[in-house]
């Protein structure tokens, strides 16, 4: 099934396409204007830039709970493989657990994080609105519960293969790889997926995009 | 993102406590700034009362889980469940409390 694709094209033939992996689960939203501000001045500056539906997020028709990384990697495998051109990855977060599967040109990941760290935020949540709700759980019960049933953490509901796949999820090598930190040495900008309440930041959109052009053409992508 | 805490080489014990201290509270307030989007004056005016959970409204259940794991992170920590009680996020002052206490274990 085709999930839905937000696309934004340069106005000349472009000269690569900038495939956008986001940061998972609610970090996707508290980021997502600031990708696609990113998406428009990577269009401003020649290249097309896709941000696709991963199945079981956004508009997908897909129960999450049915979803795990692996089906993740495939599903942008199969949009890389759709795209007319050198493709370029740029992955942020725990995107960067999920796109190595697909045949690109050249990788460029943000800020890159483990599995196991994303999936101690989202157990601690749940037992954080659980103790406020009066019920005792810890890490160690949700753990257990996870072998055998899906769990509701911070309103996704994931199966046991996503919950195991994600604790012990690492980003994979890939070739040729440009990794960078927000900071001087890497982009000037706040790490929006933090945030409690979406904001954006139109300096660190632009901070990205012209990092992305730089690091592809040194690639020989132009 | 630097950790906030610096390779500095201080002269006396005393002193580099005070360093580690002071250190630790500037990688609290930026991250708390980071995770409730305080913005760096509302991050440095918090004082040892400034109420956080309950009193900020941008401090959600979800905000808690975060902060945990970014002061694991920030301050090279390990934080169990059994340690956390409603009264550490109760204010800035017990939070860092907490983080000194954790910090120097």
């Amino acid at each position: 099934m085709s999930e839905h694709r937000l696309r934004i094209d340069p106005a000349g033939t472009p000269r690569a396409t900038v495939l956008i992996v986001p940061p998972l689960f609610e970090e996707a939203n508290r980021t997502r204007r600031t990708l696609v501000l990113a998406m428009r001045a990577l269009s401003a500056e020649g290249s097309a830039a896709v941000l696709s539906d991963l199945p079981g997020q956004n508009e997908s028709l897909v129960p999450l709970v049915e979803v795990n990384l692996d089906r993740w990697q495939d599903a942008l495998a199969e949009v890389v493989s759709g795209i007319d051109g050198p493709t370029i990855i740029a992955s942020f977060r725990g995107g960067a657990l999920i796109d190595h599967k697909a045949k690109a040109k050249a990788w460029w990941r943000l800020a890159p994080v483990g599995g196991a760290s994303l999936l101690r935020t989202l157990m601690r949540a749940r037992v954080s609105a659980d103790r406020e709700a009066g019920v005792a759980s810890s890490l160690e019960s949700l753990q257990d519960e996870a072998k055998t049933a899906p769990l509701l953490l911070a309103g996704n509901r994931l199966s046991p293969a996503m919950i195991a796949q994600l604790g012990a999820s690492e980003a994979q090598v890939v070739e040729p790889l440009r990794s960078v930190g927000l900071g001087a040495d890497g982009i000037v900008g706040t790490p929006l997926w933090l945030r409690a309440e979406p904001g954006e930041d139109a300096a660190m959109a632009a901070a990205i995009a012209a990092d992305i052009s730089a690091w592809s053409k040194t690639c020989g992508i132009s | 993102m630097g950790s906030g805490i610096e390779g500095i080489c201080p002269f006396r014990v005393e002193e580099r406590k005070l360093t580690d201290n002071s250190s630790v509270d500037a990688t609290l307030r930026a991250l708390l700034a980071d995770v409730l989007g305080l913005g760096e004056d509302r991050a440095a005016a918090l004082t040892e009362d400034s109420g956080l959970f309950g009193e900020l409204p941008e401090f959600d259940s979800m905000a808690v889980a975060t902060v945990l794991t970014e002061m694991e992170d920030r301050l090279g920590i390990l934080i169990d469940d059994d340690e956390i009680d409603g009264e550490i996020f109760e204010t800035y002052g017990n939070l860092l409390a907490f983080s000194l206490r954790k910090v120097t274990d």
